[in-house]
């Protein structure tokens, strides 16, 4: 819960800048990190942010796939971004429960770091030549840091 | 308010289907005999009733004018008896009342779908005119009489009768169906009347004190006779005043005389209470010989009063809500804050909730249970329609069709059960009579759907007599489409197993019924969704058998749990026969690294379960852990396991659909279920788990 509190508050200190003329045409992403790589979801699918949930192991589906937590009831896959782009495991986790195409998915990433409004016509495609699944795109935010737009229909069905 | 309209639609549209399969139950049934009884007549003229007054309620005016034109239709048949249709046209009625039932089906679904209706009606509207012209032409010439179609059209007088002279101009007056109470009603009506005009009759009489007469009422209309035709018009604003009136018409006396005295005096004997109504009495004096005869008519109405119908989804929710209720009960007795204590209070209080939540589950439960005998009697219709298209005579028996299962289970097997009786009538009964007589079979074919219950499990069995499977055609077909191994040995039952593999399917051609290559495997796996499993049988030459085995409801199971390296599984508690320990000397090895142990004269395989699941942890040491000795079907072996942990009644959950993609239901793995703790329990299926560890090895 405190997290969310804290994205809010991030939320509202960022657009009085250069933003507010484009609203109409930008999106939030929600941007977090993994492997020390920034990557934006869009907040639209962002149902939560939760942490300290014991994983349950399900035999026979592919090692990114950690198990299922009880949410309330609600039976939720997680996905750990670390051993689905390809990367070794971490201990230090949060989960970040995501609604694409009403599959409810957890994705567990390092940590969460904040939203931000991306105007559409600053991101850009990936360079051809370094083809990388699962990110439609790419952006520099305001920081100067990159982010790497994460599409999660391809997350689920890639 | 857009809500509010859509739930008046969910309404209509659940109410027409529901008058549709009425309608198509009452068909099938009028057709076998040969001819309409007077009650299903009545029924059939209700619905249309309903099906016009609700369709131009909801403005589908294609639907409300077919409706319109078969109600005329029964009008006349009503009025007359069924003998005014003569025999050789009966053929042509239940032809064009069926695919009157196609067309509403039809635009239903339509509606269902958001698409736009259809306008072009005048085809069937021809037939149905044309049918009632010949019925007209060909029936009692002194009785051509209109059908009471539009409000206020004066039907033509053929024989003057002997209606009361003095009282010849009428008003009919319809109340709304299922509205109840119709003799009070009429009688409120009467009493708006008589501020009008005070000198009338009505028919029937004494509607105030006579409740029976409601039924009349209901069935024929409230009729109210004037000396002119200027105090009929002048009461009329009354009955437009009156509550609850659907409709109601001017009607002539002699006109209306005519066709009922006839049939009054045909069907006195079988069903004297819808004939007499109309005949205005004879000065008043006795309009009462309808009462008594009255009460057989109308059964199905008072039968509905007792049944809603209720939303699924709603029932879904509680559901839901039980089913928190069960696992939170578990949660609070089972607290390990309670460990070491002695509570004989809340013990025995416990006992009792559990016996009250065990008893609101199984009512909960039973309120999602239907019988299957809505599926099984679309199936009527189809050996019918298929009997027709490809000349095969062949008769459906059902036996057991009042056999309950859950909805949500109902609404799965529907397709597959249509496609296996589309199978068994295009590919299982034999192509001529002749084959049949030749092979000594009765020469009309022979369908047999049933259903029984078996403890957990509803079985399903759709057996026809026709030539049976060709087991080397079908191997021969398999081989070609690269299912079979040709150098292997099949068994019968591995090989009817090739009929439910994807793209098979022995038809070479592509009839309109089957046989579009998307055939058995889409039944196996239709029906393996709702958790059921599918096996054929087949004897060449005698026949064929489908069976569908399915649990009775998903929802709720007694599991044993048990544990496999700090994971906890769930056995459905059928599928255990016992459970053992045994020593290292008791496994006996097979040069392929299996084992197996003996029970009572008889070798089991044993499969570990760390084995199949890939799992880091777990016992390894098989004197450590525990066997349980399970059975699923024909399959019977020992699943090694670490630890057995207890029994308990679980809540079935169905994995999330991503984790489904993954296949990992043919690892045996069917569900899970949440535990007291909050912890999550994976649900076995021994069967598929055999399969899995078959493959693994």
């Amino acid at each position: 819960m405190s997290e969310e509190n804290v994205l809010f508050a991030k939320q509202s200190d960022t657009p009085p800048a250069e933003e507010i003329p484009a609203e109409s045409q930008s999106d939030k992403y929600l941007i977090c990190v993994s492997d020390s790589l920034l990557y934006g979801i869009d907040a639209e699918q962002v149902v939560e942010i939760i942490t300290d949930h014991t994983i349950t192991y399900l035999p026979r589906v592919p090692h990114y796939v950690r198990g299922i937590i009880n949410l309330r009831g609600q039976l939720i896959p997680i996905i750990d971004m670390r051993l689905r782009l390809g990367k070794m495991p971490e201990d230090e986790h949060c989960i970040m429960v995501v609604n694409v195409e009403n599959n409810v998915v957890g994705l567990l990433v390092d940590g969460v770091e904040r939203m931000a409004d991306i105007p559409r016509d600053s991101i850009l495609p990936m360079p051809t030549q370094n083809p990388q699944k699962l990110i439609s795109g790419m952006c520099s935010l305001p920081d100067g840091a990159t982010m790497l737009v994460l599409d999660c229909s391809l997350l689920l069905h890639g | 308010m857009g809500s509010g309209n859509d739930s008046i639609l969910d309404m209509y549209l659940y109410e027409t289907n529901t008058l549709l399969e009425q309608l198509d139950g009452i068909l099938l049934a009028a057709e076998q005999a040969d001819t309409f009884s007077q009650d299903s007549v009545n029924e059939i003229f209700r619905i249309m009733h309903t099906i016009k007054g609700s369709s131009a309620m909801m403005e589908f005016p294609s639907l409300m004018t077919v409706a319109h034109r078969i109600e005329d239709l029964f009008f006349i048949i009503r009025e007359k008896g069924i003998d005014v249709v003569p025999e050789t046209l009966r053929p042509e009625l239940f032809d064009m009342l069926f695919q009157a039932v196609d067309f509403f089906r039809g635009e239903i679904e339509k509606v269902e779908n958001g698409q736009p209706l259809s306008d072009s009606i005048d085809s069937i509207v021809d037939k149905i005119n044309s049918l009632i012209d010949k019925i007209q032409g060909g029936g009692a010439p002194a009785a051509a009489e209109k059908p009471a179609s539009g409000g206020g059209e004066a039907p033509e007088s053929a024989a003057p009768a002997a209606a009361d002279p003095s009282y010849p101009f009428g008003i009919q007056v319809f109340f709304d169906e299922g509205s109840g109470m119709e003799n009070l009603r009429a009688f409120m009506l009467l009493n708006g009347v008589k501020d009008y005009c005070a000198d009338y009759l009505s028919v029937p009489e004494n509607v105030e004190n006579d409740p029976t007469t409601s039924e009349i009422i209901a069935d024929q209309g409230f009729f109210v006779w004037f000396h002119t035709a200027q105090e009929r018009d002048s009461a009329i604003p009354a009955v437009h005043a009156a509550g609850s009136v659907s409709s109601f018409q001017s009607v002539d006396a002699k006109a209306e005389e005519a066709p009922a005295q006839p049939a009054a005096a045909a069907e006195a004997p079988a069903a004297g209470a819808p004939a007499p109504a109309p005949a205005p009495a004879p000065a008043g004096g006795a309009p009462a010989p309808a009462p008594t005869p009255a009460p057989a008519a109308k059964q199905p109405a008072a039968a509905k009063e007792s049944l809603i119908s209720v939303s699924l989804t709603k029932l879904d929710q509680l559901m839901a809500v039980v089913s928190e209720i069960v696992i939170t009960e578990s949660m609070v007795t089972a607290s390990p804050d309670l460990k070491g204590l002695r509570l004989d209070n809340f013990n025995k209080s416990a006992r009792e909730l559990r016996k009250l939540t065990d008893d609101l589950q199984d009512v909960s439960m039973s309120l999602r249970m239907v019988p299957v005998s809505s599926t099984f009697q679309k199936m009527n219709r189809i050996v019918r329609d298929m009997s027709k298209k490809l000349n095969k005579r062949a008769k459906l028996t059902l036996i057991g069709e009042n056999t309950e299962v859950d909805k949500t289970i109902v609404d799965g097997i529907s397709d597959p059960i249509m496609h296996i009786v589309r199978n068994s009538m295009d590919h299982g009964l034999e192509e001529t009579e002749a084959e049949r007589i030749a092979a000594g079979k009765d020469p009309v074919g022979e369908i047999i759907l049933s259903a029984r219950h078996t403890g957990s499990e509803v079985i399903i069995e759709i057996k026809d007599d026709g030539k049976g499977a060709d087991c080397q055609a079908v191997l021969s077909k398999a081989i070609r489409q690269g299912l079979a191994d040709p150098d292997q040995e099949y068994s019968q039952k591995e090989i009817l197993n090739f009929l439910m593999m994807p793209g098979f399917s022995t038809n070479t051609e592509v009839t309109e019924f089957s046989g579009r290559g998307v055939g058995m495997d889409v039944v196996k796996k239709n029906v393996g969704e709702v958790g059921g499993t599918v096996t054929i049988t087949s004897e060449w030459g005698k026949g064929m058998t489908t069976t569908l085995k399915i649990p009775l409801t998903m929802a709720i199971m007694d599991g044993m749990e048990v544990s496999v390296g700090g994971s906890i599984f769930t056995i459905p508690i059928n599928n255990i026969r016992s459970s053992v320990k045994v020593s290292d000397a008791e496994v006996i090895h097979d040069p392929a690294r299996g084992e197996m142990v003996k029970f009572l004269d008889s070798f089991y395989p044993i499969i570990r379960a760390k084995d199949v699941f890939q799992m880091e942890q777990g016992c390894d040491n098989i004197e450590e852990g525990i066997l349980m000795w399970v059975e699923a079907g024909e399959r019977s072996y020992c699943l090694f396991v670490d630890e057995l942990m207890g029994e308990q009644q679980i809540v079935v959950k169905p994995m999330p659909a991503y984790v489904n993609s993954f296949n990992i239901k043919n690892y045996g793995i069917t569900g899970c279920s949440i535990l007291g703790d909050g912890s999550i329990s994976i649900i076995l299926d021994i069967a598929n788990l055999y399969n899995a560890a078959q493959d693994a090895f």
